[in-house]
């Protein structure tokens, strides 16, 4: 090792010893706000928690509805194989009181994704604060599975159901056709 | 032209509850023999393999899209006059006017109900 390492080179080393403690002064800020900010993000209690939480019950979500809609359905199919008989009107009602039982899942779904969105929100509001506070700015690009994603759904036109209801209406799908 | 009740209708959708839904719906419109398939692939296999009289299928599924589908069907020589029918929730003006492009019969948006489905079937098949 020689000695040109420790040689002053450049003109911050040449600063008066007050400019450079200040200077370190404000970093040291900058770093306790910082951890501060990262404290505040809570990233092990959202990676432990909050994340897994809102997977389960979105999966449970899915589970619920296709069990319904299996429920429902499979009682309409009963309904229109029924034999015009004596008994018609009692299975038909039979049928009815089971789609009535299984629609009570959208009650429960609804609490599970008033939880999920809950859950969003939160992670809005850190990452938004966190975001703000270290001064973040998006740069990089997206990683390539991601890419590929977006490249399938813009080259094979999959832009999915529209927010509001269709973008179109069928009288006009129609118009188009006739 | 009456509807013939016993051509061959081939529904192509992912979701098992939607392929459900329109088998009920063509079973009550008078049509027995329904076949389905999962995807875009799946779909073009079973039509190499028998003559369908229509085709209904979804647009956004893995790995072979529903438009994918239509393009290969209007690609091949023994294929390109089936009756093809999208019934999707893709309901952008860039969608419809990309199927009518390819060569798609009608166009129907989810949610959508008996009577479209069976006017639809009729303005293609013949009524």
């Amino acid at each position: 090792m020689g000695y040109a390492s420790t040689q002053p080179t450049g003109k911050a080393e040449m600063r008066c010893p007050q400019s450079m403690i200040a200077e370190l002064m404000e970093i040291a800020d900058y770093i306790s706000h910082m951890r501060t900010e990262i404290a505040a993000l809570r990233a092990n209690e959202m990676t432990r928690d909050r994340i897994p939480m809102a997977h389960e019950e979105l999966g449970n979500v899915l589970q619920a509805t296709a069990g319904a809609t299996n429920t429902i359905m499979e009682a309409a199919e009963a309904m229109l194989a029924l034999p015009d008989d004596a008994e018609y009107r009692a299975n038909v009602e039979a049928q009815i009181y089971t789609i009535f039982e299984a629609c009570a899942f959208q009650d429960i779904t609804g609490q599970r994704i008033g939880k999920v969105v809950e859950a969003l929100r939160n992670f809005e509001l850190r990452l938004a604060r966190f975001a703000s506070a270290v001064r973040a700015r998006d740069e990089g690009g997206i990683d390539p599975a991601e890419a590929e994603r977006r490249e399938r759904a813009e080259r094979l036109l999959l832009n999915g159901p529209q927010p509001n209801g269709p973008a179109v209406a069928q009288d006009d799908i129609d118009a188009l056709f006739a | 032209m009456a509807l013939d009740l016993n051509m061959p209708i081939l529904v192509v959708d992912d979701y098992q509850t939607m392929v459900r839904i329109i088998r009920n719906l063509l079973k009550q419109l008078g049509f027995e023999e329904v076949d389905d398939a999962s995807d875009g692939t799946a779909a073009l296999a079973k039509l190499k393999n028998r003559k369908y009289g229509l085709v209904i299928s979804d647009w956004n599924m893995e790995p072979m899209t529903g438009y994918e589908l239509l393009r290969h069907v209007r690609a091949d020589e023994g294929l390109r006059t089936t009756p093809f029918i999208m019934v999707t929730a893709e309901s952008k003006t860039e969608n419809v006017i990309a199927a009518k492009k390819a060569g798609v019969n009608n166009y129907i948006v989810k949610p959508f109900n008996a009577a479209t489905l069976k006017s639809k079937i009729e303005a293609v098949c013949g009524a």
